[in-house]
């Protein structure tokens, strides 16, 4: 196992811990910082955007192009918390059915006209109207109004938690109504973000090449003048691209971590960026009766050395958990921690209560996710005489489906807003069999139309509690994303971090 | 000559359905789990069948696949379902930097075998159990170890050459030929191993013929021997190698691109692949097709121009 002596980001810190000081790798200009903010950077990311329609947009990595070229309207800072973008303020009404969104009124848009309110209600109009990966994100949206040119009000149907999230993520970019349905705006569209695309360098699919616009709103927060992004998909190829001294920053695996080191490459370690789980989807049983004794559940749960697979399957880069909140999220209960301890013993015992000591067969679909899991995973269940048959599925096939009573999934550390849509709510994502309960059904349905934050948190923290003790999830490992930089650069997001140019600064 | 180039090339169409039509059925068992992808994590069983419809996933395949080969033979291949970008061009693009590593990993593939082929089976002794050695030595190694290798080597330790990335000839030259040169290498060892090793063995067979005994009574050169005659008898069969060379290169591109970070065929391929890109995977597919047809057809075109026996009518 490599050497602990990382840097660590975790919420509000942004960067704790040693910096290993590179001394071989810096690259042509890579981190080559000015006091008049003229550095550059060049970084891999694993893949491309797969368009720059708004409408087409995806969060997460695909973020780091688009979220150059758009503003948002709203934006979650590295803690997670909302903060103000193009909308400078936001209120809701008493009845949470209605959201005014007060504009800045110095957008403008990368041609130099300025942003009108009319902009944001038609990118959301057609965001929400096109079949996509944003228009789940706005059903709760029935009507857009304008009352003047710095005010969107949104009138809903029912109360969205999920909404301010949704309009900090890539359902809240600001595009230009007028060049929407260009072709052109897939590749290079016009936004009102920090940066344009230079289209003569720039090779889609392949490199990205971004030139600040210094007369955006938000300028100072981005200390690169010119910023390059190249996709490469395989994570060796990347990490051969940073030890060559072709990349300012790129993710390296805990495999490969020591050789970064070795490298003189700086390692930021950012902590619980994605959590790797079995959704125990099928909790009335409808395809496999045994999982819908909340003591089977329990029992998986006891059945996995959570501690045991960090070390041996991620080189000891993750966290073990036994929740699906992000334990930088107020939801998160450290209590939780403790409700399933590795105990086989004890989970044979509810096994046999349950009336399943003879043990079962559970099919689950082998996919790339869990090919490199899938040997633990089934010897743990054996252990308390599960049969686990892992059955090849399509790379694209994630198993949200009911055709699986279980499915191993990894998705990324998200807000608790986002954690409820996806995995708890009946139309979630992860909640293929639209699993519901009446305690829960209130909390969701309360948490929907809470208006105060705080008060929100509780309920999230009441959803997170029936989460574990009804065993709807045996989560396994929050998964470590490391960062390697080279000197003059730094990764200074969070797990909660939004992934756009804001995670890097340049370090003296 | 051209009533069997159009026989040919029917029967490179009709490969051509057969194979899209398995592609179709192959994949359309995928069609939710696309939709899923396309829609990323908020997807939910409602979002995802209404995607499937609005995309027209949800009716017969044999109805779907007749009308994706109606706007196919008007050039029309569609748009890729996470892009939304062309198909035709896309693919046209990815597979001139294919080629583009190809056509010069080839040419000096086919050169080096020669010369190493022709060499060995004119000399004997050492020279050939030395050529012999270098043809085992290239067949040990995979291409991606060698591939990973190489790039640890020149593009990483010596810094020599870049380790990952690629530069359009018509953008600069000089950096185009050296983001090619690893690659090219990668290529170049298991083909001469493969290619020498048949023009050795060929060429053997030849000098060992009774015309040869022949020209050598009539006191022919040596080199007139081996470069006029029995090299156009050897190069007949050598051409043959070289067009599946050609073939196992672009199979050969899925891994190397990928370790190069090079935006080509095998790249796009294996991408489309992963994230159950329809049209994308249907484009590649008429156009892999389309190439081995068009390849197998000028391959049998030049045997007969080496040997008038081979010729067809």
């Amino acid at each position: 196992m490599p050497k602990r002596s990382v840097g660590r980001t975790t919420g509000s810190a942004l960067m704790v811990g040693a910096l290993l000081v590179a001394s071989a790798c810096s690259s042509e200009g890579g981190g080559s910082a000015s006091p008049q903010g003229d550095a550059t950077l060049v970084f891999g990311v694993p893949q491309p955007p797969n368009s720059l329609d708004p409408a087409e947009l995806h969060d997460g990595v695909q973020r780091y192009v688009w979220g150059a070229l758009f503003d948002t309207l709203l934006y979650l800072d590295h803690e997670g918390e909302l903060q103000p973008a193009a909308a400078e303020s936001w209120e809701y009404s008493d009845d949470a059915l209605t959201l005014t969104l007060h504009l800045r009124d110095d957008l403008s848009f990368s041609d130099s006209e300025p942003v009108r309110a009319e902009d944001v209600r038609g990118t959301l109009e057609r965001t929400r109207t096109t079949p996509g990966p944003q228009q789940g994100n706005l059903s709760a949206i029935d009507s857009i109004e304008v009352p003047d040119d710095h005010t969107v009000v949104l009138n809903l149907s029912e109360p969205d938690d999920n909404l301010l999230t949704s309009l900090a993520q890539a359902a809240g970019v600001v595009g230009d109504p007028e060049t929407l349905d260009d072709p052109q705006t897939q590749l290079n569209p016009v936004g009102s973000g920090p940066y344009t695309l230079n289209a003569d360098q720039t090779d889609d699919g392949v490199v990205y090449v971004l030139d600040r616009r210094d007369d955006h709103w938000n300028a100072e927060e981005y200390p690169f003048e010119t910023v390059t992004v190249r996709p490469i998909t395989d994570q060796t190829a990347r990490f051969n691209a940073m030890i060559a001294g072709e990349l300012d920053a790129a993710t390296v695996n805990g495999e490969l971590a020591e050789r970064a080191v070795d490298a003189g490459l700086s390692l930021t370690e950012v902590e619980g960026a994605s959590l790797a789980q079995i959704v125990l989807a099928d909790r009335d049983g409808e395809v496999v009766p045994a999982l819908g004794d909340v003591r089977v559940r329990q029992a998986i749960n006891m059945a996995l050395d959570r501690a045991g697979m960090v070390e041996s399957l991620n080189y000891g880069f993750g966290v073990p958990t036994a929740q699906v909140f992000n334990p930088l999220s107020s939801a998160y209960l450290p209590e939780g921690e403790q409700a399933y301890p590795y105990d086989v013993e004890a989970a044979r015992e509810l096994m046999a209560e349950a009336g399943y000591g003879d043990g079962f067969t559970l099919a689950m679909p082998a996919n790339v996710m869990s090919m490199q899991f899938q040997a633990t995973l089934s010897q743990a269940f054996a252990d308390i005489g599960i049969t686990l048959q892992w059955d090849p599925v399509p790379a694209q096939s994630s198993g949200q489906s009911t055709d699986w009573a279980a499915y191993w999934n990894i998705g990324g550390a998200a807000p608790s807003s986002r954690v409820v849509a996806q995995y708890f709510a009946p139309e979630g994502s992860n909640n293929p069999f639209g699993s519901s309960d009446p305690e829960l059904n209130e909390l969701i349905e309360d948490v929907a139309a809470e208006v105060d934050l705080g008060e929100a948190d509780e309920l999230y923290s009441r959803i997170n509690q029936f989460g574990i003790d009804n065993a709807w999830f045996s989560p396994a490992l929050w998964l470590d994303t490391i960062w390697a930089t080279v000197e003059g650069v730094e990764y200074v997001g969070s797990a909660l971090s939004m992934q756009d140019l804001r995670v890097f600064d340049v370090s003296e | 000559m051209t009533l069997y180039i159009l026989r040919r090339l029917a029967a490179g169409v009709m490969l051509a359905l057969v194979i899209l039509l398995i592609v179709f059925l192959l994949i359309s068992s995928s069609f939710d789990d696309t939709a899923r992808t396309m829609l990323g994590q908020g997807a939910t069983p409602e979002s995802t069948a209404a995607l499937v419809e609005a995309r027209g996933w949800d009716r017969p395949v044999i109805v779907q696949y007749v009308e994706w080969i109606w706007h196919a033979v008007q050039g029309d291949l569609g748009q890729s379902a996470f892009t939304s970008l062309p198909v035709r061009s896309a693919v046209v693009d990815r597979l001139a930097v294919t080629l583009s590593l190809i056509v010069p990993a080839l040419l000096i593939t086919a050169i080096l075998s020669v010369l190493l082929g022709v060499w060995a089976a004119s000399h004997g002794g050492v020279i050939d159990r030395f050529a012999q050695g270098i043809s085992l030595v290239g067949h040990i190694f995979p291409a991606l170890l060698l591939a990973i290798g190489l790039v640890v080597l020149f593009g990483v330790e010596l810094g020599w050459l870049p380790a990952t990335g690629y530069v359009r000839f018509g953008d600069d030259t000089l950096g185009w030929l050296r983001s090619i040169t690893i690659p090219v290498i990668v290529l170049v060892i298991p083909g001469v191993a493969n290619m020498s090793a048949q023009v050795r063995g060929r060429m053997i067979d030849e000098l060992n013929r009774d015309y040869v005994r022949t020209l050598r009574t009539r006191g022919i050169s040596s080199r007139s021997i081996v470069y006029k005659h029995a090299l156009r008898n050897a190069g007949s069969p050598a051409l043959t190698v070289m067009s599946l060379e050609f073939i196992q290169m672009f199979g050969a591109a899925l891994i190397i691109e990928n370790v190069f970070a090079l935006p080509g065929f095998g790249s796009y391929a294996f991408n489309a692949s992963l994230q159950g890109d329809i049209p994308v995977i249907l484009g590649i597919s008429v156009f892999g097709v389309a190439l081995v047809t068009v390849v197998h057809l000028v391959t049998d075109i030049l045997n007969g121009w080496l040997n008038p026996k081979a010729r067809v009518h």
